[in-house]
């Protein structure tokens, strides 16, 4: 293998940059960011502004490319029974 | 299609009904509500079959009914149901595609990342500032992490399943985010340290 072909892309030495502007020294895990996270789903739907505590739902998606997955699903689930 | 009813009924009151007939129908129509929103949610999929969406709303109304005293009353409760009905789904999905991959190969590849040809110096162009932050944030990965939390950085930036991470490495899912937590914030710390600021990362783009 070619030592260029081990690089990491742009897009993944990118992916850390944006991991640490991103990071807090509070934040939810994935527990706590399903626990909350139909909350913040709804709040989305309807439009209305979020509270603090569903606030870092919104910082955990952004980290968590599996809870956003889930997130996307269930905004699709809501969206399909409006 | 109706996948999410207004929350007209009170579920959990209904699914721990003490007449039998009440609450097997509550159980009943919960499973058809999981059922369908798993349908919606998964349509598409070619990994996904009759048989999986059957097993996953099963799996994901055992789940909730084991679950229903952590329901606060925040959400509409067939919401609070689906996001956990998802989570059983897409974290089978993911294991599924992962489970072949192991902790000798995570390591090894949490190791390459130390490597100098890993991470170029160019990696955002030719900028001299850019060229700095990789270069500090490159010593960072190298110095201040664990073999394993390069491993779970590795493993995140492979797209693996946190999941799948958890298992690997042999620990729980809060020890680990934690471990991941530590290592963003450890990374973080040295490039303020090197004078890179929040605004720099952000620029970096």
């Amino acid at each position: 293998m070619k030592p260029e072909d081990k690089r990491l892309t742009s897009e993944q030495v990118g992916s850390i940059v944006k991991m640490l502007s991103l990071t807090r020294d509070r934040e939810f895990n994935c527990g706590e960011c399903l626990q909350h996270v139909s909350e913040f789903a709804e709040c989305q739907l309807a439009n209305k502004p979020v509270g603090e505590i569903i606030a870092s739902v919104e910082q955990h998606l952004a980290l968590c490319p599996e809870c956003r997955e889930e997130y996307e699903a269930l905004m699709k689930i809501l969206k399909a029974g409006q | 299609m109706q996948v999410v009813t207004e929350n007209e009924i009170n579920w959990p009151a209904a699914l721990r009904a003490s007449d039998s007939a009440d609450q097997a129908a509550a159980v009943s129509e919960l499973r058809g509500l999981l059922h369908a929103g798993l349908r919606v949610a998964l349509n598409g999929r070619s990994d996904v079959s009759e048989a999986h969406l059957e097993d996953f709303a099963q799996e994901s109304l055992l789940r909730v009914l084991d679950r229903l005293d952590q329901f606060q009353g925040r959400s509409k409760f067939t919401t609070w149901a689906q996001a956990i009905a998802l989570n059983v789904a897409f974290t089978e999905l993911r294991r599924k595609r992962w489970q072949d991959v192991s902790l000798d190969a995570l390591m090894a590849d949490g190791e390459r990342i130390t490597e100098p040809t890993m991470i170029a110096d160019d990696a955002f162009g030719a900028d001299e500032d850019r060229t700095h932050l990789v270069k500090v944030l490159r010593s960072a990965i190298e110095n201040d992490l664990t073999p394993k939390q390069r491993a779970a950085i590795m493993g995140e930036l492979r797209e693996m399943p946190f999941d799948q991470i958890v298992e690997l490495l042999g620990t729980s899912r809060s020890a680990a985010y934690k471990m991941l937590h530590d290592a963003r914030r450890a990374l973080k710390q040295r490039l303020l340290e090197a004078g890179i600021t929040g605004a720099d990362i952000q620029n970096a783009f």
